[in-house]
């Protein structure tokens, strides 16, 4: 008797422990909530979710009250069911866009209630579309190589034809056995032709989309493609058919063109008989031949209007390239030297020779030290003193006379102070190729004579020229076009280069003379 | 015509010249709105790259304290907030308010290129770059938007006037400085992005027959 009474109160000793424990643990009001996020989707309308705390044991209520910027008055969330649990959701008519919201999530227990403070400052902070959807490949095997036409459709919640929302999409692929993706920014388009792809290899692509510079969504399915193997070759493949699937069709064709390439003379008379050579007035032929191409450039040149001088001449008419040194000038002692005359090409025709770009600054008669027969007529051209110059009169290969100038030296550098070349009037005309280009260190685009005429600066002497008739004319070329006009000093001191593409001063170029 | 440079803005205000001048080239309104658009989106792009740049930095200090969106020196200005009413302003409404919030801003830019430069963050060269973009842009956009104005009509082309009162000086403490910089930053932020949407409803508007426009 004694033991079942022990037990007795026992039990309720341990009922009571028990239940008082119970009643202890529960009693007590729920934590505030934490963590509060919100989503947009389509920038019309949104939710939010927010974290629990504990519900202190009881059954715990939460409701979330709202105040907008504009609005006065506070207001409750108008459905706590659409977004799921511990959700409320903004349909449209309670959406505001730029507008700063308030949340207030309150916990409410028999026992109490907490709540915390949440601020939205702009509901387009929080927008993140849903993926893409529809997103399709077609492999296009069409010539030259395959490629994927990649298609997909916007997201089916985001109204795109208001203009209120500018989706734009990037689009990922990647073979299926390697780590890198390559991504695509695509803009607002929903399609894409992807070209970097070989056949017999497995694709795989993804899609997302960005609402106004927002969130990205989360990526596509992805969709796989496979190029089948016996796409169009691309030329290498073909190439390579051609050479190992077909060679005994080929054989014969092979045999043709050896018994073609032994008796290549005689297919040579039978196709290609000899053709007439042309006639150009006052070219010989045989000087081709005997590689006195001086002759050659003369006779082409000699006594047509070299076109674009005759373009430059209202700019350029006034400058000549003059020499002061006997050596340097057309005569006839020089019909037995190669190295004299001095063939300037406009800047456009580089022909391969090798120029020189000096400094002004820099003593011109160091210009060139390559050439002996150089020498001369170096140090007589590079002379630049203002002289007055006496007109001489030389013959030449073609029997016509030519009247140069003798070379101003130094007035290249200061042309515009040039005061004493009154007699450059003489010249009524010069039958010779003698040109001068100033031009920069490198030529930037093949600038042409009309470009660098706007460049040359026009000592007023010079404008007593009345005509140039051959190539004589002296370009300076400028830095830009859109520069005006300088004195050729600062030009110069700029870094411009005298070059003379004359036969004496290129290492490689043909050897020009005059008879 | 004025020089051409490369930049968007220019060539727009050339093309409106064309119209002006020359029936034949001249550039239809589609076309300028739809340069218009591109030109705001740039403008929202850079203000959101900038307002994430200093957060990266910065992060957000005791967002309560921080001004209000409210405290926004354009927030006077009444602006459709959801797409329903966007879809029921009209056109000159919709253009007025993009150059009020436009001529807004012209001011606080520049007060912010300042500050920018001598801004105690890390990232400042970059910020600093990119508000200057901000203002060439700014002043390429309200120049077109003046045009655009001037083809439709008087409500088009009124202003409401939203002047800048914060003064050229942020503070003088960091926290200071930055809190404000941050502050006119989440506020241009917010009318770079009114601005961009209205400009694209117009647009899209005026594009009945090219609904890829939208």
């Amino acid at each position: 008797m004694y033991n079942a009474r022990m037990r007795t109160h026992l039990g309720l000793v341990i009922l009571c422990v028990l239940s008082a424990a119970r009643v202890c643990s529960s009693t007590s009001a729920p934590e505030s909530p934490r963590k509060f996020d919100c989503r947009s989707r389509e920038k019309e309308t949104f939710s939010c979710w927010w974290e629990p705390g504990s519900d202190g044991g009881l059954p715990t209520e939460y409701r979330l009250f709202y105040t907008q910027e504009r609005l006065r008055e506070v207001r409750e969330c108008p459905d706590y069911v659409s977004a799921g649990a511990n959700s409320c959701f903004f349909d449209k008519k309670h959406t505001s866009i730029w507008a700063e919201y308030t949340m207030t999530v309150v916990a409410t227990n028999a026992l109490g209630n907490a709540s915390e403070e949440f601020r939205i400052t702009d509901v387009m902070e929080y927008v993140k579309p849903d993926p893409p959807v529809n997103v399709t490949v077609v492999v296009n095997s069409s010539a030259p190589s395959p490629f994927l036409e990649i298609r997909w459709k916007s997201p089916p919640d985001v109204d795109v034809r208001t203009g209120w929302v500018t989706l734009k999409y990037e689009l990922r692929v990647k073979q299926n056995d390697s780590k890198e993706w390559k991504t695509v920014d695509i803009g607002s388009e929903t399609f894409f032709n992807f070209y970097n792809v070989y056949p017999g290899l497995l694709y795989m692509a993804q899609v997302r989309c960005k609402l106004d510079h927002g969130k990205w969504s989360e990526w596509s399915n992805t969709i796989f493609a496979e190029i089948p193997k016996n796409c169009k070759p691309t030329v290498v493949t073909e190439i390579s058919f051609f050479y190992l699937d077909h060679q005994v069709e080929k054989i014969p064709l092979l045999m043709g063109i050896y018994i073609l390439l032994l008796k290549r003379n005689v297919v040579k008379q039978c196709l290609l008989p000899p053709v007439p050579g042309p006639k150009i007035k006052g070219l010989n032929a045989h000087l081709l031949k005997s590689g006195r191409s001086e002759d050659v450039v003369n006779a082409l040149m000699g006594n047509q209007n070299f076109p674009p001088v005759a373009a430059w001449t209202e700019q350029v008419e006034d400058f000549l390239l003059v020499s002061d040194s006997d050596e340097w000038l057309l005569t006839d002692s020089f019909a037995s030297e190669k190295n004299k005359d001095i063939f300037i090409i406009p800047a456009g025709l580089h022909l391969g020779l090798e120029i020189q770009c000096r400094d002004l600054s820099v003593d011109l008669n160091t210009w060139e030290k390559t050439d002996d027969s150089k020498e001369e007529a170096k140090s007589n051209f590079l002379n630049m003193e203002p002289i007055n110059l006496p007109v001489e009169k030389h013959e030449f290969l073609n029997g016509e006379e030519m009247s140069i100038q003798p070379l101003a030296n130094t007035s290249y550098v200061d042309i515009q102070q040039h005061p004493t070349l009154t007699d450059y009037s003489r010249v009524k005309e010069v039958n010779d190729n003698t040109i001068l280009i100033l031009n920069e260190e490198e030529i930037p685009h093949g600038l042409d004579a009309e470009e660098v005429k706007s460049e040359v600066s026009v000592p007023d002497d010079y404008s007593r020229v009345k005509e140039v008739n051959s190539d004589v004319v002296f370009l300076e070329k400028g830095d830009s076009a859109d520069k005006p006009i300088m004195p050729l000093e600062s030009e110069l001191s700029k870094g411009f280069c005298l070059k003379m593409i004359a036969s004496g001063y290129v290492d490689s170029g043909p050897a020009f003379s005059v008879k | 015509m004025a020089q051409r440079r490369i930049s968007g803005g220019k060539l727009f205000i050339t093309g409106e010249m064309c119209t002006a001048t020359d029936g034949e080239r001249a550039v239809p309104v589609n076309d300028l709105l739809d340069r218009a658009s591109q030109r705001s989106d740039k403008m929202h792009s850079l203000s959101t790259l900038l307002t994430q740049e200093m957060d990266s930095h910065f992060p957000p200090y005791g967002r309560m304290q921080m001004p209000r969106p409210a405290d926004c020196h354009t927030s006077a200005l009444q602006t459709p907030n959801d797409k329903e009413q966007a879809l029921q302003v009209s056109e000159s409404d919709l253009m007025s308010l993009a150059r009020s919030l436009l001529q807004a801003w012209v001011d606080p830019l520049a007060v912010l290129s300042t500050s920018a430069i001598t801004l105690p963050h890390p990232s400042k060269s970059s910020i600093s770059s990119k508000i200057q973009e901000l203002q060439e842009h700014s002043k390429s956009l309200a120049d077109g938007l003046d045009i655009l104005s001037g083809k439709m009509g008087p409500s088009a082309q009124a202003i409401s006037f939203l002047p800048y009162t914060g003064g050229t000086d942020l503070g003088q403490d960091r926290v200071t400085i930055l809190n404000k910089f941050n502050f006119l930053l989440s506020c241009l932020r917010r009318d770079s992005h009114k601005i961009d949407s209205f400009l694209k409803v117009l647009r899209c508007r005026a594009a009945k027959l090219q609904p890829e426009l939208c």
